[in-house]
């Protein structure tokens, strides 16, 4: 698409700011320089303006605005996600919802709370955590990112395979389409009748419209918590461990694993008294205290049994905490050891994950670079760390060819490309080699139905967008819209 | 309607010509598939889209009445010989299997390593894995590992143009693509014919153990609830259900796990209970068999049945709508899951108008509460007189969904009209 004249994005800038007022309307070129990127910061396009609606009435005008100059729409949360899933599209509007930041209702008897999308997510559990309750979903970055980008990517995290993803907890969302309507799917009360709209919404990855208020279901605290660090010879005995563990019909509420080389990062950025050479499980079991010990007791035996040189159990909740800090600040303590790293986002059977790190070890050694892995053993979902230098001429191009090679590794193994990170910019084009032409024709009339217009985050998650009514459907393509979009896939 | 194409679709994969017996629904269908294959399956819908027949579903047929009569049937498709565990990995926990397969069939597979999916809706002999997603059916075990939705990771379906399509995988934890197999959850068939589910799976317990609360009111249920959440316990179902006749409330609360977490849960529930002037009774083995068993067949009693939803802690108004309903309903009982805020009520009409009366009187009354029923069963002549879904959602809610049907149903072939608002 054409990036509108100086003249006509002035006088959108001019008719935002009537709408969200003039101080949440950015066109200075140095202030967009934030909005170009997310967490994934190598991919970077700028936005021809952003805007930052306070209320769901100034959202659904800012919509009507863009949709009326033809402009795309990328919304953005708190800038987090890890695939480019907020990353601008030329000639677009970044619509940020950092402004929207109210918790606008709790309601404990029956176990939810109501809040703006731009909540950040450990702020929800700090609301409720005083009366005996929080809110499951965990990513690593809960003390920054925002329920409405949880929404977008339906997050998970270390506690997942016990309690469940952003979409386990979700009740309902305001949506604002495509044309400025507004529509509130599902709701606090259960089984309202008609389509889940909410599940196709959840994990869409901002591109059926904009989420502006969010319903979420809060557990009861757990009685009691008992964690206990394992430290095996090698992840070939802890892989096991995880297998015999969850065998044993034990449902840990984390199980984490660490490689040798994670484990180096982790210390030189926490200073934590860890041994090297070795792997690491660090497992939380939670629940009422009588099943707590017992299987706090029981998956410790069958650590050992599997060849667990040490299980340290923490004396205290300070020494918990800091062995979570450990595993929490792996991603980041990685650039301690490696002047850049990629991170990579897939899943796989739990009882091939002594088989793909070692073959995850083999392609690196074949590449010629070293691959750090920390991840949720229990549910599959690795998170390998390729290190390199972009000093180094073509080392940067070996380290994403090798990321595609461990993403096809996990497909072949009857796995996925991502575990919770989202497909965004970054991993559209794998998704073709995950699913069939048919699958995302499908997926993509889903989005038809929200999105006529291909209005919101275009361009992500699928490889070869196609135009909504290009086949037999009721919705014919907007002339003007059909031509502006072909241009920019 | 028939066609100078209806050879074709006769032609196709395992179909034939309708008999009197085929009805369903008072529709008379001149066409039957029964595709024992995902193939199969395909080219009976290849062949329905290419001589425009409208298609209905039927899987177990415990749900069939669900909604509306489908408006015209040309076709139906019966899924009892899409059958059989397609893949079964104990060590991931998963399983994919043929959407008409039975839930008892599935069970007595996984049971031997000492797994389960963890859905226990009544009639599992009959009840179909595909039929279970799109009627979105349960049991008292929701309370705890949540519904078909929250156990549901892929999905293979068939589209109304034949397009055989998937979603999900065979992972627990997979944010690649658009989540088609949650859209499916409630859809009624009307989005597509699901051939194969993918469901995340849970180890058997080692231990169970339930705790009776007998005699009770909708206080008195309120308030084992508070006990439990007091005794800081985890029970796996925690359910209640409602003599024929009405009468008071029987709960049971079951514990699942370890045997030591069990017994030490059970202790717990009942001192809490007990000081908060509740005694409650710890059952034997069979004596807790026969209170599920009685709970199964409480909640779906007799030829005219309905969902009811409201807010957990709007439990007053709950249990005076399944009151009323049964008291509509001679020979009729309920069972309800109050942690949930779902209900359900059963029995036989003792007429259209007195149904109609209570009825609208618990949609009016719960329906204020943000709450809905849904008749899920009716004798043809009660059918006629309600409106099986109540008040469509809003507006734009609705359009939204007539949307979603155009996309993947453009013809408005599967199951016609069944769908909320006629969709």
């Amino acid at each position: 698409m054409e990036p509108l004249s100086e003249a006509a994005r002035a006088d959108l800038a001019h008719r935002m700011a009537a709408v969200v007022g003039a101080a949440h309307v950015v066109t200075d070129p140095a202030e967009l320089l934030v909005y170009e990127c997310d967490g994934l910061t190598h991919g970077r396009t700028r936005p021809d303006l952003v805007v930052l609606p306070a209320s769901t009435a100034e959202a659904a005008e800012v919509v009507k605005l863009a949709a009326a100059a033809g402009l795309p729409i990328v919304p953005r949360g708190a800038g987090t996600g890890l695939s480019g899933g907020a990353r601008p599209v030329p000639g677009c509007v970044v619509v940020s919802l950092a402004r929207m930041r109210r918790i606008l209702e709790v309601d404990l008897e029956n176990g939810w709370v109501r809040v703006e999308p731009g909540v950040i997510n450990l702020d929800v559990t700090r609301a409720v955590a005083g009366a005996g309750w929080y809110y499951a979903p965990d990513p690593s970055s809960q003390g920054v990112c925002t329920i409405g980008g949880n929404v977008a990517e339906n997050s998970g995290g270390a506690h997942c395979l016990k309690y469940g993803f952003t979409t386990n907890h979700v009740l309902s969302a305001r949506l604002v389409l495509d044309d400025g309507t507004v529509a509130d799917l599902g709701g606090p009360v259960a089984d309202g009748p008609g389509y889940d709209l909410l599940a196709a919404l959840v994990g869409s990855e901002g591109m059926l419209g904009l989420v502006t208020e969010v319903t979420l279901r809060l557990l009861r605290k757990p009685e009691a918590t008992r964690t206990f660090l394992a430290i095996f010879p090698s992840t070939d005995e802890a892989g096991e461990a995880v297998s015999q563990i969850i065998a044993a019909g034990i449902l840990p509420a984390a199980i984490e694993m660490m490689d040798s080389l994670a484990i180096k990062a982790a210390k030189a950025a926490t200073g934590l008294g860890w041994p090297e050479d070795c792997a690491l499980l660090l497992m939380d079991a939670d629940g009422p205290a009588p099943e707590v010990e017992h299987v706090h007791r029981r998956a410790g035996e069958i650590a050992r049994a599997c060849g667990a040189r040490d299980v340290q159990v923490p004396r205290d909740e300070a020494e918990r905490q800091l062995m979570w800090k450990g595993r929490k600040s792996a991603f980041a303590a990685v650039g301690r050891i490696s002047p850049n790293y990629l991170v990579e986002d897939g899943v796989i059977p739990r009882s091939e994950i002594a088989a793909v790190l070692r073959e995850i070890g083999r392609l690196a050694s074949g590449a010629g670079l070293r691959v750090a892995n920390v991840f949720h053993a229990g549910d599959g979902n690795l998170h390998p760390l390729v290190l390199y230098d972009a000093a180094n001429p073509g080392e940067e191009a070996r380290a994403a060819a090798l990321g595609g090679d461990i993403l096809r590794l996990c497909i072949r193994v009857g796995g996925s490309i991502t575990g919770e990170h989202g497909v965004g910019a970054e991993k559209a084009a794998y998704m073709a080699e995950q699913f069939g032409p048919d699958d995302l024709e499908t997926m993509m009339r889903v989005r038809c139905a929200f999105d006529g217009a291909a209005r919101f985050n275009p361009g992500k998650v699928f490889p070869t967008p196609r135009l909504c009514g290009e086949k037999p459907g009721p919705y014919l393509p907007h002339p003007a819209e059909a031509a502006g979009l072909a241009e920019r896939w | 309607m028939a066609g100078p194409l209806d050879g074709a679709a006769r032609g196709a994969g395992a179909s034939r010509p309708a008999t009197p017996e085929d009805a369903v629904l008072g529709l008379s269908p001149r066409l039957v598939f029964e595709p024992a294959s995902e193939a199969e399956a395909v080219e009976a819908m290849q062949a329905c889209a290419r001589d425009g027949l409208r298609v209905l579903v039927v899987g177990g047929g415990t749900d069939l009445a669900l909604g509306h009569a489908p408006a015209a049937v040309d076709a139906v498709l019966r899924t009892g010989r899409l059958t059989g565990v397609v893949e079964h990995s104990p060590h991931d926990q998963i399983v994919r299997a043929l959407a008409g397969t039975t839930l008892a069939a599935l069970q007595a597979h996984l049971a031997p390593h000492g797994q389960r999916l963890a859905l226990d809706p009544p009639f599992p002999s009959r009840a179909t894995l595909g039929g279970l997603v799109c009627a979105n059916g349960f049991g008292p075990l929701r309370a705890s590992r949540g519904s078909t939705r929250d156990l549901v990771i892929g999905a293979t379906l068939v589209r109304a143009d034949g397009v055989l399509a998937r979603g999900g995988g065979k992972v627990v934890k997979n944010v690649a693509g658009f989540d088609l197999p949650r859209l499916l959850v409630g859809s009624l068939g009307t989005l597509g014919l699901l051939t194969t589910v993918n469901f995340r799976l849970h180890p058997l317990p080692e231990a169970q153990a339930t705790v009776r609360f007998g005699g009770l009111g909708a206080a008195g249920v309120r308030r084992v609830v508070k006990a439990v959440l007091a005794a800081q316990v985890e029970p796996a179902a925690l359910a209640a259900h409602l003599g024929a006749e009405g009468g008071p409330l029987a709960l049971g609360v079951r514990f699942e796990g370890f045997g030591p977490g069990v017994a030490g849960q059970v202790e717990r529930l009942l001192a809490a209970a007990t000081q908060g002037g509740l005694p409650g009774d710890r059952l034997d083995e069979p004596a807790a068999a026969a209170f599920w068993a009685e709970h199964a067949s409480a909640r779906e009693r007799g030829p005219f049945r309905a969902r009811l939803a409201a807010p957990p802690a709007a439990a007053e108004a709950m249990a005076a709508s399944l009151e009323a309903l049964v008291r509509a309903l001679p020979g009729g009982s309920a069972g309800w899951y109050p942690t949930l805020g779902l209900g359900f009520a059963g029995g036989a009409p003792a007429g259209a108008a007195a149904v109609a009366a209570s009825l609208g009187a618990a949609r009016q009354a719960l329906g204020a509460l943000g709450g809905s029923v849904v008749v899920s069963a009716a004798p043809e002549a009660v059918r006629a007189a309600l409106d099986p879904w109540g008040a469509p959602p809003a507006a734009p809610v609705l359009a939204l969904m007539r949307r979603l049907k155009a996309q993947l149903d453009p013809e408005g072939r599967l199951a016609p009209g069944r769908m909320v608002g006629g969709i």
